[in-house]
C-alpha cells in the first residue's frame, strides 16, 4: 500500500509544521504589538468607552431669614428623558407621554421627530415632573424612557421675597436676586464619579472620585414676618392709590441689616420666567429703578444746613409769600407762607424754605452732603442690578440748580439709598452699608457671620439728634401725620415728586410719593422707607400709611419696648395738610402747568374745597367773566381759547390756590 | 482485522491537550458569559466534551478504513443533509445553519460535513496512481469540494465554506501538487476574483471592506474588529483578570463566548495566557502531524494531515481575524468556542487521528 509518496508527504507534512510555525511568529509579532508595545493605547481606548466620568451634582444651598425660617429650599425631583434614537415611533411616544405627563401631543411629536432627525441621543421631555407623573410613568414601564434625578428650587413661601431671592434657571442657576449674587456660594461645588458602563450605556458600577459639596445655606437679614408685613401693606397701598409700581425697604439703623424688602408688582419665583411681563415684575423698585426723590430729598438739605451753617431748627426762613423767583424760575408753595422755622420748612414741606436753606448751604456744601448720604453711590447691596442713582457733578449744575436739589429734583435715588440714609439720622450719623446675607454657612463648617459694614461718620451726633426732633415734627404736625404711630413716637418725612418722563422730556401728572422715617425717635430701632410709583396722590397720603403699618409691626416683632401710652390723643380731624410737593425743576413754568396741590377726586377724604369747573375751549372772556363769578383767583397766559388748566377740571381747588390758565389758538 | 487495542495506545498527550484547550475554553466561557442570557453555556459546553469523548472513542474504535469505505456515502448523505438544512432548517443570526434536535438542542450539519470531506479527501487522493495529482484529479476533487461548498455558502456561511476549500487544498498540497498546477490554481482564483466579488453577500463585502481599514465604519462592520483589538490590546502582558475584562464583561465584544472567545482570553489573562494556550495548540498540532507521519499508509496519513491542517486553517482565520490580521467570518476557535456541533465534530477528528494511530499496532 505505501508508495514513494511517503518521502514526499513527509517533506510535505514539514512545510505543513513550517506554516504552522510561521502562522504562531505572526500571531505572537501581532500579540506583542497589540498587548505590549501598543497597550497602553488600547488599555485608554478601553477605558474610553467603559468609563464615563459623570458629574455628580451638588445640592443647591437653602435661603433662609434671619431667625432661620425657609425662604428657598433644593427638593429632590425628577426629569423625564428620552433617547429619540432608541423610542418608538415618535407618534406613538407622544402619544403614551403627552397625556401622562400634560404635555401637547402634538409639540411632543414634533419635538422627538426633530430630535431624531438631528440624530441626537438626548431629550429632554419634562423638567422636575412632579411624584404622581413619575410614579404613573414607573408604572407603565417604559424602557426608553429615562428617569433623571435633579433638584426643584422650591420657594415655600411664594412671592414673599422675591425679589430678594430672586429665582433659578432650569440649570438652577440663579438668575436675580441672592439666588443670582450668591451664585457661587450656594451652588456649592459639583462632585465627580467615575461610571463603568457597558455596551448600552447602562452604568454597571460607579466610583465616586470627588464627593460633592453641597451649597451654602445663606440666613439673610430679612425677617420673614416683617416682609410680610411690608409686602402686604405695599401692593395695598398701590393697589389702592392706582399707582404701579412701589417699594418698601426696611432697615435696622444700628446695623444697617435689611429687614424687609418690597417690590410691587411682585411675582411667584417657583414658576418659571417666561414672558416679557414677567421681566417687568422681576424689577426690583427697591434698588434698581432710582427716581427723583422730591420733598423727601429736604431732609438732607437741611442737615446739611444744620452742619454747615448758624441755622437752628428755630431760625426764621423768609418764605415769600409762597413764591420765589429764584435766577428767573419761579417758584411756588402750595401752601403760601410767610416765615416759618427750619424745622417748620421740614414739617410743612415748604419749597421756598427748602430753597432759600440750600442757598444758605450753598453749591458745595449741598452737593458734599448729598455724596455723604451715600447718594450717587450704590449702596452695595449684594442684589444684581443696582443702581447708584444720578448726582450730577458740580459743573454740570446749572444756575437753579440748587434751588432743585435742596428740594429733591435734578437728583435721582434708590429707595435703597434713602433708607441708607435715612438710617445714618436715625443711628446719631453713621452711614453704614446696608447688610442683607447674615451669614454663610457651608456643610460641616461654621456658620461664616457676615460683618457689619464699616460705618462711616457723616453727621454730627448733635445733629442726627437734632434732625430727628424735627422730622418727628413732621409726623406730629406737618405732612406726614399718617405715618403717626400707636405706641411708638417716629420722625420721617413726605415727599411727592413729579415723575419726569424722559420719552416727553416733561414731568407727568403722576408723582413717586414716598416716606422715609424711622421710629422710636429716642432710640431708632427701624426704618422704614416707602416709595410710591405713579401714584395720583401726595406722599404724605399713600406712602405714610404703610410706613405706620410696616413700622409698627417691625417695632412690635422686634419687640421694641413702647414709647408712648397705648392710647394715644386723637388727631386732629382735618384738614391735614399733605401738601408736600416739591415742583420740578423747569426752565418756564409758566408753559407747563404742574399739578396742584389737590388730590383729585378719589383722593383722601379730609381735603374738602371748591371745585374747579371746566374751562377747556372757552374764550378769555367766558373765562374771566365766570371766575369773577365765582370767586376763584386766576391766572391767565397766552391767548386764545383754552387748551390748558390746573387744577383739572372737577378737583378741589385748595385754600388761598388759584387757577392756572393757558391759551392757545 | 480488528486486534487487540489497549487505551494505553490512544495518543494521550493529544487527549491531554485537548483537554487543557477544551477546560481553558469552559473558564473563559463561564466568565464571558455570566450574568447574561448565555449564563448556562459554560455547562453545556462541558456536556459536549463530555459527548465529544465519547464520539472520539466510538470513531477511533472503527478502522478509518473502514470508514474511508463509507466515504462516498457519506458524502452523499451529508450533501442531502445541508439540502435538508437550506429547505427546512433554523434560523439563527440571518443565516440557516442548524437543524433542530428534541432536547432543545441544534445540529449544524455543516461542521460534520468538514469530518466526511477529510474521509473523502482522504480516500480519492489515496487511491490517485502516480506519484502527483494529474489535473484531471484536481478538477474532480475541487467539484466533490465546491458542491458541499455551495450549498453552505448558500447559508450563507462562509467561514465554514472556506474551510472546505482548505479541506480540499491541504489534501491536494500534501498529495503533492506541482508548483505549475499551483500557480494555475493561484490565476484561476485572481480570475474568479472580480465574479466571486459579486456573488458575495452585501454584509460580506463590507466585512472585506472594513477589513482592509477597519476605520471606515467604525460602528458597522468594523465594529467587531475593532472593539476586539482593543479587548486583546488592553489586556496588556498579564490581563485583566478573570471576569474582569471590561470589553468582555460590558459586551462591547461581540458574541464573546464563541467566535470572539480568544479576544476575550486575551483580555482577561494577557499576553502571558495568550502565549500558553497558543503553545497547546501548537502542541497539540505537531501531536497530529507525528501521528501523521507515522500513519501506516497514506490515505491514514491524508485523514491526519487533514484533520490539522483545518484545525490549522480555523486557528488561522480565527485568531487572525481576532487581532485584525484576516476578515471577518464566522469561524469558531476549535475546542475553546461555545458551540456543541463544534466541540463534537473536532473532538470526531481528534478520533480519526486516534484511530490512524491506533491502526500502527495493527499487524
Amino acid at each position: 500500500m505505501w508508495s514513494g509518496g511517503q518521502g514526499q508527504a513527509r517533506r510535505r507534512a514539514t512545510w505543513f509544521v513550517l506554516a504552522l510555525a510561521f502562522w504562531l511568529l505572526v500571531i505572537v509579532c501581532r500579540l506583542v504589538q497589540l498587548q505590549v508595545l501598543q497597550h497602553g493605547y488600547y488599555r485608554a481606548e478601553s477605558d474610553k468607552r467603559t468609563t464615563r466620568v459623570v458629574e455628580l451634582p451638588a445640592r443647591r444651598g437653602n435661603i433662609l431669614d434671619r431667625a432661620g425660617r425657609p425662604l428657598a429650599l433644593s427638593l429632590p425631583a425628577e426629569s423625564i428623558v428620552v433617547n429619540p434614537m432608541r423610542a418608538p415611533q415618535p407618534d406613538v411616544a407622544a402619544a403614551y407621554l403627552a397625556p401622562v405627563l400634560g404635555l401637547d401631543q402634538r409639540d411632543l411629536e414634533q419635538r422627538l421627530i426633530t430630535a431624531a432627525r438631528q440624530r441626537r441621543g438626548f431629550l429632554w421631555i419634562k423638567r422636575r415632573v412632579s411624584f404622581a407623573e413619575s410614579q404613573q410613568l414607573r408604572r407603565l414601564g417604559f424602557g426608553w424612557v429615562e428617569f433623571r434625578r435633579e433638584s426643584l428650587r422650591a420657594y415655600p413661601k411664594g412671592i414673599l421675597a422675591a425679589h430678594v431671592l430672586g429665582g433659578v434657571d432650569f440649570e438652577e442657576r440663579g438668575n436675580g436676586g441672592v439666588e443670582q449674587s450668591f451664585e457661587e456660594d450656594l451652588r456649592g461645588k459639583a462632585g465627580a464619579a467615575h461610571v463603568i458602563r457597558d455596551v448600552v450605556r447602562r452604568g454597571v458600577d460607579s466610583r465616586t472620585e470627588r464627593p460633592a459639596e453641597p451649597g451654602a445655606n445663606i440666613t439673610l437679614t430679612i425677617d420673614e414676618r416683617i416682609q410680610h408685613v411690608a409686602e402686604r401693606e405695599l401692593a395695598k397701598a398701590v393697589q389702592e392709590s392706582r399707582s404701579q409700581t412701589g417699594s418698601v425697604v426696611v432697615l435696622d439703623p444700628k446695623t444697617g441689616d435689611i429687614l424687609a424688602l418690597a417690590s410691587y408688582p411682585a411675582y411667584d419665583p417657583n414658576l418659571p420666567f417666561k414672558t416679557r411681563q414677567d421681566a417687568e415684575k422681576r424689577a426690583n423698585h427697591a434698588v434698581s429703578v432710582p427716581f427723583e426723590p422730591g420733598s423727601v430729598f429736604k431732609v438732607i438739605t437741611v442737615a446739611a444746613a444744620m452742619e454747615t451753617t448758624r441755622l437752628t431748627p428755630e431760625t426764621i426762613i423768609a418764605c415769600g409769600r409762597g413764591r420765589l423767583n429764584l435766577f428767573g424760575r419761579v417758584i411756588r408753595d402750595h401752601h403760601p407762607y410767610d416765615m416759618l422755622p427750619v424745622a417748620g420748612v421740614l414739617a410743612k414741606s415748604s419749597n421756598i424754605g427748602a430753597i432759600q436753606i440750600g442757598l444758605a448751604v450753598g453749591e458745595r456744601n449741598l452737593l458734599n452732603y448729598v455724596r455723604r448720604f451715600g447718594f450717587g453711590r450704590p449702596t452695595g447691596v449684594p442684589l444684581p442690578g443696582e443702581s447708584a442713582g444720578k448726582v450730577r457733578e458740580l459743573e454740570n449744575w446749572g444756575r437753579s440748580s440748587i434751588g432743585s436739589v435742596a428740594m429733591g429734583h435734578e437728583i435721582s435715588a434708590t429707595t435703597m439709598q434713602l433708607a441708607q440714609a435715612t438710617a445714618a439720622i436715625a443711628n446719631g450719623g453713621l452711614l453704614i452699608p446696608p447688610r442683607l446675607v447674615l451669614s454663610k454657612q457651608r456643610q460641616g463648617q461654621k456658620a461664616e457671620l457676615t460683618p457689619v459694614g464699616s460705618p462711616r461718620s457723616i453727621l454730627r451726633p448733635e445733629t442726627a439728634i437734632t434732625m430727628r426732633r424735627m422730622m418727628e415734627g413732621v409726623v406730629l404736625n406737618g405732612t406726614g401725620t399718617l405715618a403717626r404711630l400707636d405706641g411708638y413716637t417716629a420722625g420721617g418725612k413726605t415727599g411727592s415728586a413729579q415723575i419726569f418722563d424722559p420719552a416727553c422730556r416733561c414731568y407727568l401728572h403722576v408723582y413717586n410719593s414716598s416716606f422715609a422715617g424711622f421710629a422710636p425717635v429716642a432710640n431708632p430701632a427701624a426704618v422704614v422707607v416707602v416709595t410710591i410709583n405713579g401714584a395720583s396722590v401726595f406722599g404724605g397720603a399713600v406712602a405714610a400709611p404703610v410706613f405706620r403699618e410696616v413700622a409698627s409691626a417691625a417695632l412690635r416683632l422686634r419687640n421694641v419696648p413702647r414709647d408712648l401710652p397705648d392710647n394715644p390723643p386723637p388727631r386732629e380731624s382735618a384738614p391735614v395738610e399733605l401738601a408736600d410737593l416739591a415742583i420740578p425743576a423747569l426752565e418756564s413754568l409758566e408753559e407747563l402747568l404742574p399739578e396742584p396741590a389737590t388730590p383729585e377726586r378719589d383722593g383722601p377724604r379730609s381735603v374738602w374745597g371748591p371745585r374747579v369747573p371746566d374751562f377747556y375751549g372757552k374764550t378769555m372772556r367766558a373765562v374771566l367773566e365766570e371766575t369773577a363769578r365765582l370767586g376763584f383767583p386766576v391766572e391767565v397766559s397766552g391767548s386764545g381759547v383754552v387748551r390748558a388748566q390746573a387744577p383739572t377740571p372737577g378737583s378741589i381747588l385748595p385754600h388761598n390756590g388759584r387757577i392756572r390758565i393757558v391759551f392757545a389758538r | 482485522m480488528i486486534n487487540y487495542r489497549s487505551s494505553r495506545d490512544l495518543d494521550w498527550p493529544l487527549l491531554v491537550l485537548a483537554l487543557a484547550i477544551s477546560g481553558l475554553g469552559i473558564l473563559q466561557i463561564y466568565s464571558a458569559t455570566a450574568g447574561t442570557i448565555w449564563g448556562d453555556t459554560w455547562w453545556k459546553q462541558m456536556l459536549f466534551v463530555v459527548a465529544g469523548l465519547a464520539a472520539m472513542h466510538v470513531i477511533a474504535r472503527i478502522d478509518y478504513h473502514r470508514l474511508l469505505e463509507a466515504a462516498p456515502a457519506l458524502y452523499l448523505g451529508g450533501l442531502a443533509l445541508l439540502l435538508a438544512v437550506l429547505l427546512f432548517g433554523r434560523q439563527v443570526f440571518g443565516s440557516q445553519r442548524w437543524i433542530p434536535l428534541p432536547g432543545g438542542f441544534t445540529f449544524q450539519i455543516s461542521e460534520f460535513v468538514k469530518l466526511i470531506l477529510i474521509l473523502l479527501a482522504a480516500r480519492y487522493l489515496s487511491e490517485l496512481r502516480g506519484d502527483r495529482p494529474t489535473l484531471r484529479d484536481l478538477w474532480k476533487l475541487g467539484a466533490l469540494v465546491a458542491l458541499p461548498m455551495a450549498l453552505v455558502m448558500k447559508q450563507p456561511d462562509l467561514g465554514t465554506s472556506l474551510t472546505y476549500a482548505a479541506i480540499g487544498g491541504a489534501g491536494v498540497f500534501f498529495a503533492g501538487l506541482r508548483w505549475q498546477h499551483a500557480v494555475a490554481l493561484a490565476l484561476l482564483f485572481v480570475l474568479v476574483l472580480p465574479v466571486g466579488w459579486t456573488l458575495l453577500k452585501d454584509y460580506q463585502k463590507a466585512r472585506l471592506i472594513s477589513f482592509l481599514n477597519p476605520g471606515s465604519d467604525p460602528l458597522g462592520s468594523g465594529y467587531q474588529v475593532i472593539q476586539s483589538k482593543i479587548a486583546v490590546g488592553s489586556g496588556g502582558m498579564w490581563g485583566k483578570g478573570v471576569a474582569r475584562g471590561s470589553q468582555t464583561q460590558l459586551r462591547f465584544l461581540p458574541v464573546a463566548h464563541t467566535d470572539f472567545i480568544f479576544s476575550a482570553f486575551a483580555e482577561e489573562h494577557g499576553f502571558v495566557g495568550v502565549a500558553v494556550v497558543l503553545t497547546l495548540y501548537f502542541l497539540l498540532l505537531m501531536q497530529i502531524v507525528q501521528n501523521a507521519q507515522s500513519a501506516p499508509d497514506r490515505a491514514g496519513m491524508y485523514v491526519c494531515m487533514g484533520v490539522g491542517a483545518l484545525l490549522l486553517f480555523h486557528l488561522l482565520v480565527n485568531v487572525g481575524m481576532l487581532v485584525g490580521r484576516m476578515i471577518v467570518t464566522g469561524v469558531p476557535l476549535p475546542l475553546m468556542s461555545y458551540g456543541g456541533s463544534s466541540v463534537l465534530t473536532v473532538f470526531m477528528m481528534l478520533g480519526l487521528v486516534n484511530n490512524v494511530r491506533l491502526q500502527r499496532f495493527v499487524n
